[in-house]
């Protein structure tokens, strides 16, 4: 889901989207993680893929959401949010310490 | 210290460790593997290793966030077939874990598995020791005891150690040993009530009466309602049969107790009755009207037929004796019942 949301604010490619990745804080996210959920989610028909040829370095694959990638993180962030207000409720009595 | 991996042998190192899935598969997962692998050794610093861990371990990674699938699956029929079982288990607890005493059942059963591991330890030791002591539910003698405890030491043991750890055989083989012992327990608790209720049917206690020992059938229930204290044998024919005697497969006679409400009619002057000879001349026992006359227990007999025990009538004739019109079945009660 956090790839989809990455990729929803502009398309990326593979590293990329880790460096980004760990700019807003997900400092533990694999390498490995990341490039094997990209493709996954390409096999699953959610991203689009476009190569650019790079000057300097290697040509890059960019991924990009289509709709069916749109509707997969709409879907996933409503789960995700009513499911973080409700343990939001349940820790709400707990002293984090 | 190895010189460090160049993308290109990083990136075979993780195709051979990915050499198990379908080539298809393999091949969509690791695409642009390479030009990934070189854009993150374009960064300075630190080494493909460093960075992203042994190839293998970037492997394993990989196949998680692919598709989930654990290395080697989907290979045996075997697997798949435990694989298929296991989750049909497993959709069906879920169903019905939306029962509350399902529910309730299934959070308690785990606090019950010590109590198991002792009752196996102890059905296992007690079928193992069946065949050289005396057959029983508890053990014998002291050293029976002794290897009792240790088999439930043992068993105890092996549950607390944990279900992690264990090889294939012995998983197997701890199977087959619950199994083994849960058979022991069911047919444990399936004998008890059948050997004391054969114990509460025949009663070997003393004889009352004058005759020799014989086999005491103590008021066998029939359907249920009301015991049996009377035989009425009948012919093939219908005909009602008199001083049939009947007797045990050891050649002792089978009698009845007659209980409270009713009492055998012994003659005054005549031989006392044969209590296996059937059915049996009963009538109910008298409420005494006159308390001077207690020597009530002998009847006399009208001098009209034979002799008591060669006759195929019955020399005293009890109101105990069915009417010929009498239907076979036990609701042809041949005397009022006080009850």
């Amino acid at each position: 889901m956090a790839v989809l949301a990455v990729l929803a604010e502009r398309d990326s490619y593979g590293y990329d989207v880790v460096r980004r990745l760990r700019e807003v804080g997900l400092e533990d996210v694999g390498d490995a993680s990341v490039y094997g959920t990209l493709r996954r989610l390409f096999k699953a028909g959610a991203l689009t893929s476009y190569v650019v040829a790079s000057d300097e370095g290697p040509h890059r694959k960019y991924y990009g959401l289509n709709d069916v990638g749109r509707s997969l993180l709409q879907t996933s962030a409503k789960t995700w949010t009513s499911f973080a207000s409700t343990m939001n409720d349940l820790l709400k009595e707990v002293d984090p310490g | 210290m190895n010189p460090p991996l160049t993308p290109q042998d990083y990136a075979a190192a993780v195709r051979e460790a990915l050499a198990d899935l379908p080539a298809r598969d393999r091949d969509a997962l690791l695409e642009d593997l390479d030009e990934h692998l070189a854009e993150v050794a374009a960064e300075p610093g630190m080494s493909l290793e460093e960075r992203l861990g042994s190839p293998e371990a970037y492997a394993a990674e990989l196949r998680a966030a692919y598709g989930g699938r654990p290395s080697g699956g989907r290979s045996s029929l075997g697997g798949r077939l435990r694989e298929r079982v296991s989750g049909a288990v497993r959709r069906v607890h879920t169903r019905l874990l939306v029962l509350p005493p399902y529910r309730q059942a299934a959070v308690f059963a785990p606090e019950l598995r010590p109590a198991w591991w002792v009752l196996r330890g102890y059905a296992l030791a007690l079928a193992v020791l069946a065949p050289i002591s005396a057959p029983g539910l508890i053990p014998g003698d002291i050293p029976a005891w002794v290897f009792t405890l240790a088999v439930i030491w043992g068993s105890v043991w092996l549950g607390r150690r944990g279900r992690t750890r264990r090889s294939r055989w012995g998983r197997v083989l701890l199977l087959g040993a619950n199994l083994l012992a849960a058979v022991l327990v069911i047919t444990a608790m399936a004998d008890v009530p059948s050997t004391s209720s054969r114990s509460v049917a025949f009663d070997y206690g003393p004889e009352p009466d004058a005759y020799a020992p014989g086999m005491r059938v103590e008021r066998v229930s029939s359907l249920g309602e009301g015991d049996v204290y009377n035989i009425f044998p009948y012919a093939e024919d219908g005909t009602p049969l008199h001083n049939v005697r009947l007797y045990d497969q050891d050649g002792n006679p089978i009698m009845l107790e007659q209980g409270f409400d009713q009492e055998l009619v012994i003659p005054c002057d005549g031989e006392p009755p044969i209590r296996n000879a059937y059915p049996l001349p009963l009538k109910p026992v008298e409420q005494r009207v006159d308390p001077t006359q207690p020597e009530a227990t002998c009847v006399p007999v009208t001098p009209t037929p034979a002799d008591a025990t060669a006759s195929p009538a019955p020399a005293a004739e009890p109101s105990a004796s069915p009417s010929p019109s009498a239907e076979p079945s036990p609701s042809a009660e041949p005397t009022h019942r006080r009850r």
